[in-house]
């Protein structure tokens, strides 16, 4: 292909690590302290970084600040022992990278466990050794090879060998040192990111309490344990009692920090102030976390901006007046939008560089949404509305929908249907609540059975008008039917569901929602609202 | 400087246990010496024993039982060896019995193969029992958690107690719990052979409570910190204590929660705060680490709630009043509808906005699934249900400031229409 400067990735959404790294419009020598990722601040603490100042700290996590002096107060001077903590609150309001850029500024060795990447026990006991280990390589001491441990039982024990280990090598390493570099003091923290999942685990009736009592079975006094979780501290009381670490609590951002956060490391600030002072204030109504913000306001902005033919430029009010009505078209359409992912239609058509027509804009978005992304043989597409129409219709409605030749086309039939239909009042108002049934395995067959043979016998109709004979074998429709259900399942299109004890037979459930089950029907011209029972 | 020292001094010993319970170590009918005595008579005399620590959590069971074990490692050095297991770990007996096994090993020396079987250590134990007594050494088992340790067959408590029987063993089975109803938990047969000794914890008195913080807050006089600061820092303290506002804060904390681990965190939270500033601990900074006791979840997190959570919410409240037993995220959308179609307000989003605020308040754990069986379907028709009040949801609306007059009409049904 000729053009090869890069298919734009989606604008997807913002992590943490990307929120925090360069935006391409930095020079490249302005590389500031912001541009340290996540996994970097992970992998930094065990070599002496340049440390940062408080105010750097507190600079760089707007909104944040009476949290970090609570969090430094908690944590003590160096060499204090401390009760454990628990920070808590809602998803992305910046409690790990709270802590982990606090680590940073004191400069003090810790462990970190996210119960998120390590999802079951053994995983994360083997990481938290594994991560001790390199502090005793780092503090000096040689060491035994790795550990790994299965049971609880065996964790506790390695990990107190561990830890007193590393403390004396700590120790000793501050002695040797004296006064010439700084004194990362004596004490280990051990940080356990997403507590909350815990709860799910399979044996989760001893691992939460084992986690959360943690300090007090190992009784080591150089340890400090903080969990990071987003459920509050009263998810966690257990039957028997618990003793609770203490709470710090993280509340989500409000309007003058969202603000502060969106204004950091942009090229422009005038323009994108302007920018924020129109979008902000409407979206801040529908939800208020940074991740679904930045990725509703990118393409908002490239949007804003297009008038423009300098993107340097000072604006006035009559610039600005301007801008917000090129936008505001734009504003409602996007309020209502989830996020929008282009698809390749529209990245081929913007080369063309037709992208800049509002008409266009709205027909991109319609065509991406009224065609089917990927390829699904003649078959599968019949297989999955027959599991769509068994899902959504009552099963008592079969033998009028369907003849035993499988036509539907019968007048009279149609009358029959909508005088059953009619009777069927309830039924409408439980499917609505209770949502799509299962069905049985031999309801499915029989209903793809009547669907192809009437598409069959549509398609001969259309070759008796055209003279040419049309060599497509998927018009047949013999291949093995078990083997496309079985490809259906494992692509999460059909589930199945509990079967009943009795019979023996196992039910499916089918999980496409209306909108596909519309696009695959449009695909294949099959007249699916006729099937369908709607009141 | 010197308040520097005081604050490293203060929370060393705020998180010190044993510190924190040996402000009751002199009382003569306290635990400590009951356990103390206990374990000493066994001694002299010879013979074995058994005794359960009953209390609920953070009344100082566990410290107690350090605190009397280092006592008499430190009179009588050679004559007792430990071995502690925690019900949480060790409640399988293979792994019980291979951790005594393990900490005896330790403690005299031996060494310990991991791949010896559970007979092979259950007969080490019991001859390491008949060495002991036969050379006048006494093994203490102290079993945390030891509720857990009832469930199944209770073959290591069985087997623990019975080698006691023997006459040649000479042994100690400390029990803690905070089940009260432990010992009820036993079988029959393991009953049988414990003896029915308990020492409960009972709540601290008003005057405990002032001699535990007077130990905890008054600084030595023996330190190294200049003396007129610390004659200056023990006034106000002094001060502090028979204020009348801080009589209040304590009991309003104690009516809650009146263990001493309660006690412990609230004054590691006071005295914290003398990170950052002043030299001496104020009655302020006692008023806000109450504060920070008295948080309430719920309304902290329906504060961040945005505007079109807290519709659905209100939605879903309105739902519930009508009595419906069980709605769907699909029914709530029916009734947002029907609300925006009366009202025609500025907040109409589409059906995937609303799934997905739908999602964040699941997520925040403000409302629920009302049953687990229904995995396999989508959100949209899965029963849910809120888990607030509608006091809370009103006092919370009343006290935001950005949110439409709309929704406070709104809780009430009979506004509506």
């Amino acid at each position: 292909m000729a053009k090869e400067e890069g298919i734009p990735l989606s604008p997807g959404r913002k992590t943490r690590s990307s929120s925090f790294s360069l935006s391409s419009s930095l020079p490249q020598n302005h590389r500031t302290f912001f541009s340290h990722t996540h996994l970097e601040l992970l992998h930094g603490h065990c070599h002496s970084e340049e440390s940062i100042s408080l105010d750097t700290l507190t600079s760089s996590l707007p909104g944040r600040k009476p949290q970090i002096h609570e969090i430094l107060r908690l944590i003590g001077p160096l060499n204090s022992p401390m009760l454990p903590l628990l920070l808590y609150g809602g998803p992305s309001t910046g409690k790990t990278i709270s802590v982990l850029q606090t680590f940073r500024y004191l400069n003090r060795p810790f462990v970190y466990a996210g119960c998120r990447t390590c999802y079951c026990p053994r995983i994360l006991f083997n990481s938290v050794l594994r991560q001790l280990l390199i502090h005793e390589k780092n503090a000096g001491k040689g060491s035994s090879g790795a550990r790994r441990c299965e049971k609880p039982s065996e964790f506790i024990d390695l990990l107190r060998i561990s830890l007193i280990q590393v403390v004396n090598a700590l120790r000793e390493r501050n002695l040797k040192l004296g006064s010439e570099e700084s004194d990362r003091g004596n004490m280990i923290y051990l940080i356990f990111d997403n507590v909350e999942l815990l709860r799910l685990w399979d044996k989760s009736s001893t691992i939460v309490p084992l986690l959360l009592r943690l300090s007090e079975i190992l009784k080591i006094p150089e340890l400090g344990i903080i969990y990071i979780s987003s459920s509050s501290p009263d998810a966690y009381y257990l039957c028997t009692g618990s003793i609770e670490p203490i709470p710090v609590y993280f509340p989500d951002y409000s309007l003058e920090d969202l603000h502060g956060i969106f204004m950091r490391n942009q090229s422009n600030p005038n323009l994108y102030s302007s920018f924020l002072s129109v979008v902000l204030k409407p979206f801040y109504r529908v939800t208020r976390r940074v991740d679904e913000l930045s990725v509703a306001f990118h393409p908002l902005f490239e949007k804003y901006c297009d008038p423009l033919s300098d993107q340097c430029l000072v604006l006035d009010e009559a610039m600005k007046r301007r801008l917000f009505d090129n936008l505001q078209p734009h504003l409602a359409s996007s309020l209502n939008d989830v996020f929008w992912v282009p698809s390749w239609a529209s990245h081929q058509l913007k080369q063309e560089g037709e992208h800049r027509q509002k008409r266009f804009w709205k027909s991109i978005r319609k065509e991406a949404s009224n065609e089917l992304d990927f390829h699904m043989s003649m078959s599968v597409k019949y297989l999955l509305l027959s599991a769509f129409i068994a899902a959504r219709n009552p099963a008592t409605l079969d033998a009028s929908l369907f003849d035993s030749s499988g036509g539907s086309n019968n007048p009279k039939r149609k009358r029959n249907l909508q005088t059953s239909l009619d009777k069927k009042d309830n039924m409408a108002e439980e499917i609505l609540l209770k949502g799509p049934g299962s069905f049985p395995l031999e309801r499915l067959l029989a209903i793809f059975q009547c669907i192809t043979s009437v598409a069959e016998s549509m398609v001969e109709d259309d070759h008796f008008e055209n003279d040419f004979a049309i060599e497509n074998e998927n018009f047949r429709l013999t291949s093995d039917v078990l083997l496309q259900l079985s490809a259906l399942c494992n692509a999460n299109f059909l589930c199945k569901s509990g079967s009943c004890p009795l019979e023996g037979s196992t039910r499916y459930r089918c999980t496409i929602d209306e909108e596909m089950a519309v696009k695959v029907a449009r695909s294949i011209n099959f007249p699916l609202s006729s099937y369908l029972y709607r009141r | 400087m010197a308040s520097e020292k005081t604050l490293a001094l203060l929370r060393r010993r705020l998180c010190d246990p044993s510190f924190v319970y040996s402000a009751f170590k002199s009382s003569p009918n306290g635990n400590y010496s009951k356990l103390k005595f206990l374990i000493s008579n066994t001694i002299t005399e010879a013979c074995n024993n058994s005794v359960l620590l009953l209390g609920p959590r953070g009344c100082g069971k566990g410290a107690v039982v350090d605190l009397v074990l280092e006592d008499l490692k430190s009179e009588l050095p050679e004559i007792i060896s430990v071995a502690r297991l925690n019900g949480l770990l060790h409640s399988d007996d293979n792994c019980a019995v291979k951790e005594i096994a393990r900490q005896l090993c330790m403690e005299n020396k031996l060494l310990f193969s991991k791949m010896a079987s559970f007979d092979d250590n259950s007969q080490f134990m019991i001859d390491m029992l008949r060495e002991c007594g036969l050379a006048h050494k006494m093994i203490i088992f102290v079993l945390e958690e030891f509720d857990l340790f009832t469930q199944g067959k209770q073959r290591l408590l069985y087997s623990l107690l019975d080698a006691m029987q023997t006459l040649t063993s000479h042994s100690v089975v400390i029990g803690i719990s905070c089940r009260m109803d432990a010992d009820q938990l036993l079988e029959k047969r393991v009953r049988s052979r414990f003896s029915h000794k308990k020492l409960l914890f009972t709540p601290l008195t008003t005057d405990d409570m002032q001699r535990l913080l007077e130990h905890l807050l008054y600084l030595p006089t023996d330190s190294s910190l200049p003396s007129d600061y610390l004659k200056e820092f023990n006034s106000n303290i002094n001060n502090i204590l028979s204020d009348n506002k801080f009589k209040e804060i304590l009991d309003l904390l104690l009516a809650a929660d009146n263990s001493i681990s309660n006690i412990q965190r609230f004054l590691y939270q006071a005295i914290s705060s003398m990170h950052f500033q002043t030299e001496l601990l104020t009655l302020d900074d006692l008023k806000s680490a109450f504060s920070y006791h008295q948080r309430q979840p719920m309304l902290d997190k329906l504060q961040d709630a945005s505007i079109l959570e807290l519709y659905i919410l209100v939605c879903m409240n309105r739902l519930e009043s009508r009595e419906q037993d069980s709605y769907t995220f699909n029914s709530v959308m029916k009734e947002y509808k029907a609300i925006q179609d009366a009202y025609k307000t500025s907040d109409n989003y589409s059906k995937s906005v609303c799934q997905r605020a739908f999602e964040h308040l699941i997520e925040r754990e403000l409302i629920s699934f009302a049953n687990n069986r229904l995995r396999n379907l989508s959100v949209e028709y899965r029963p849910v249900r809120l888990l607030l009040s509608s006091q809370e949801l009103y006092q919370s609306l009343k006290s935001n400031a950005s949110c439409p007059a709309i929704l406070q009409r709104l809780l009430n049904y009979e506004t509506y229409r």
